[in-house]
């Protein structure tokens, strides 16, 4: 999996503050730091659906922040997940709202070192329903979206945000080495996503194709010739959305070419009839 | 296949080619058609019946043949219209070809799916007859302008079947337009609620032994059979129609044409979604802007914000300088100023109103005039509809040329404005 990195440890390209609000957050020493009372969260711009996510974080002595998973800067909490990341006195809280646990859903099994003043490492992972998170490399909390009625209401993909400062005034939170694996950019996992059961995720599983354009023509036209019934359908429209794509005027002439190569490749492996005649259409549309 | 060499250019063309027996030509003298006019109905689903009882009822009608790839369908067909009309003989066909072939029948009504409908209207003009055909005129743009180009070669008589067209209410609306008792209109809103539905995953299945499945897809290409992919929602599906939108655009993009008659498209901008608990890949919204010389118009999948519109499952809202109007295809309220009137009584009566949609179109038969949704006015109508359908499923805006009739700088849309037909339909 190509792992990514989010934050170049000078300014805050690839995030953006809510207009209207107060800046919470700079870049000072390397990281990342909200330290004002209030003022606006920081999101990434690019959304994100399935993906592993990796980062040190450091609180102050009563420090409260949180991590925001698959959620629209314009109402992260109600259409995202808030990962936790607090001091763990003053008042005391329980194991559903701890570092680490998915606030108010699902509670940490496992609670983790929450020393203040000492920088941690956390991973998310969101693999469709499946919500992991870890702390210095023990996991503490398992979520399953389909069982939590609230949680399965929520967006599939979005952005990732950190919350501005959430203490007193002055104290802080602050995070560096911000990397993340896209599991959407793994053909091997959007293929499986094709037949997922929700259809949010089949859909989800589209666009990434979609988005990973001519690596993705064969193995669609392989899905197109198995038996899933779901998983052809998806990728018979997944095929049609790359060529679309790749046939925009504005497409740079090498992705529409390899798009065009990936369909000439794939009906020399002799799909079936259908499917061949599918691709030679196909072809037609960026002739 | 001798005589039809010389038709060479068409054939290749419309598909006529898979005509097995010599075409019969309209014979360049050929006396206007007796007093009963001999009909053929091809496709006899839930339209079709639609078609043989109206048409039926007519006293100079004969109802002389229907025609249908589902033989249960087309007995049951049969047996309503004996029930209606006894003295009916008709004779039962599951070949249009057969039912082509024939010299003694003078009108087609055509109520397939929209995928057969422009071929089996150019191979029927080409066969010396007029054709009462459903909407959409065609699959494809392309399709609409060789369909006029045939007919009009063959001068035949063709009337785009949308019913409602004759109604009092569209003319009446398109009076009050006209009048400018609304002043300069510069925008029209249309809508339909509702959209494709997924269909579920169902799998392939054997097609009955009363149904002829390779006939029914025709020049689609090639499918295994699902039964939802056949009658009732092949609509759903862009290899034969394009959903909802495609069912209903003509019925009421038809009254904006009446009232307005927009030309000069410059742009076409469709957004929208399919579904996505199915097999079927039509919009299950879809919302487009449309660009005319001095006129927008928007298409919209849920009621616009005007008042009035909210409740009404499909419609078509004027905006003119003075006032509004908005209507479906039985009421119409009009706001001028403060005032809110279901008429302007004192606006005269100027078109003529239509003896009905078939009877307009059998009149149109007999002197061989020109029928009120004749086919150049329906393929300006529909012209709009398939550049949206293209625009969907591109999700980019399109730049028209309505001189050239082509999409300006995008191969790819005017590649979606036709279809190579499956072979041996093409």
């Amino acid at each position: 999996m190509k792992v990514i990195s989010l934050f170049n440890g000078r300014d805050l390209t690839g995030w953006h503050m809510l207009p209207g609000k107060a800046p919470a957050f700079v870049v000072a020493d390397g990281v990342i730091e909200t330290r004002t009372a209030g003022g606006s969260d920081l999101f990434t711009v690019e959304r994100f659906g399935n993906y592993v996510l990796r980062f040190e974080y450091l609180l102050s002595k009563v420090g409260n922040s949180g991590v925001l998973i698959r959620c629209d800067p314009a109402d992260p909490w109600t259409t995202g997940v808030e990962v936790q990341l607090l001091a763990p006195w003053t008042p005391h809280r329980d194991d559903l709202h701890c570092t680490g646990s998915l606030y108010g859903y699902v509670a940490v099994t496992n609670r983790p070192d929450e020393t203040t003043g000492i920088w941690h490492s956390m991973e998310i992972r969101c693999d469709r329903t499946a919500i992991e998170v870890s702390v210095d490399g023990q996991l503490t909390t398992v979520a399953d979206t389909v069982k939590v009625a609230a949680l399965n209401k929520k967006l599939v993909s979005g952005a990732i945000g950190f919350q501005a400062n959430h203490g007193e005034p002055g104290e802080f939170a602050k995070f560096r080495k911000v990397e993340l694996g896209n599991l959407d950019a793994d053909p091997a996992y959007v293929l499986q996503g094709l037949s997922h059961a929700d259809a949010r995720f089949r859909v989800q599983a589209r666009e990434a194709a979609v988005a990973l354009r001519a690596i993705m023509v064969g193995p669609l036209a392989r899905s197109m010739d198995g038996g899933e019934v779901m998983a052809q359908s998806v990728a018979r429209q997944a095929l049609f959305d790359i060529v679309a794509a790749a046939s925009a005027p504005q497409t740079a002439p090498g992705m529409r070419a390899a798009v065009a190569q990936a369909l000439q490749a794939t009906l020399k492996t002799k799909p079936s009839e259908i499917t061949a005649g599918y691709l030679t259409w196909l072809q037609g549309m960026i002739r | 296949m001798k005589q039809i060499i010389g038709r060479r250019g068409f054939l290749q063309q419309s598909g006529a080619a898979l005509l097995a027996t010599p075409l019969l030509a309209r014979s360049q003298t050929k006396a206007p058609p007796s007093e009963r006019i001999r009909v053929a109905h091809i496709g006899t689903g839930g339209m079709g019946n639609g078609h043989i009882s109206w048409f039926s009822d007519f006293a100079d009608v004969e109802t002389v043949a229907l025609c249908d790839v589902d033989s249960v369908r087309l007995a049951q067909s049969a047996k309503r219209l004996v029930e209606r009309k006894p003295a009916a003989k008709p004779e039962l066909y599951g070949d249009f070809r057969r039912v082509l072939e024939r010299k003694d029948i003078d009108v087609v009504t055509c109520a397939t799916p929209d995928h057969w409908h422009a071929l089996i209207a150019m191979m029927a003009f080409e066969s010396g007859k007029d054709v009462y055909g459903e909407k959409p005129l065609s699959y494809t743009l392309r399709e609409g302008q060789r369909m006029e180009q045939v007919m009009l070669r063959n001068k035949a008589v063709f009337q785009l079947g949308t019913q409602i067209h004759a109604g009092n209410n569209y003319h009446r609306v398109a009076e009050i337009i006209r009048s400018g008792a609304l002043g300069k209109i510069g925008t029209v809103r249309l809508w339909k609620t509702g959209g494709t539905k997924g269909l579920g995953f169902p799998g392939n299945e054997t097609p009955p032994a009363t149904l002829d499945w390779n006939m029914w897809l025709g020049p689609a290409p090639f499918v295994e059979y699902t039964p939802v992919r056949c009658h009732g929602s092949f609509r759903s599906f862009f290899d034969y129609s394009g959903g909802v939108f495609a069912d209903f655009w003509c019925h009421i993009a038809d009254v904006m044409f009446m009232a307005l008659h927009p030309t000069g498209l410059t742009s076409i901008d469709a957004r929208g979604e399919i579904p996505s608990d199915g097999i079927a890949d039509t919009p299950h919204w879809i919302d487009v802007d449309f660009r005319f010389k001095d006129l927008d118009v928007h298409w919209t999948t849920k009621p616009p914000q005007v008042p009035g519109a909210d409740g009404m499952s499909i419609g078509a809202h004027f905006e003119g300088e003075k006032g509004t109007l908005t209507c479906d295809y039985e009421s119409c309220t009009i706001r001028i100023n403060n005032e809110v009137l279901t008429d302007l009584t004192d606006l005269p009566v100027t078109m003529p109103r239509s003896p009905g949609h078939q009877r307009n179109f059998l009149d149109a038969v007999k002197s061989r005039g020109v029928p009120e949704s004749n086919l150049p006015y329906a393929r300006q109508m529909t012209a709009p509809m398939h550049l949206a359908l293209a625009s969907f499923r591109l999700k980019r805006k399109l730049t028209w040329d309505s001189a050239t009739e082509t999409v300006v700088g995008d191969p790819a849309a005017n590649y979606l404005l036709s279809r190579t037909n499956r072979a041996p339909f093409g």
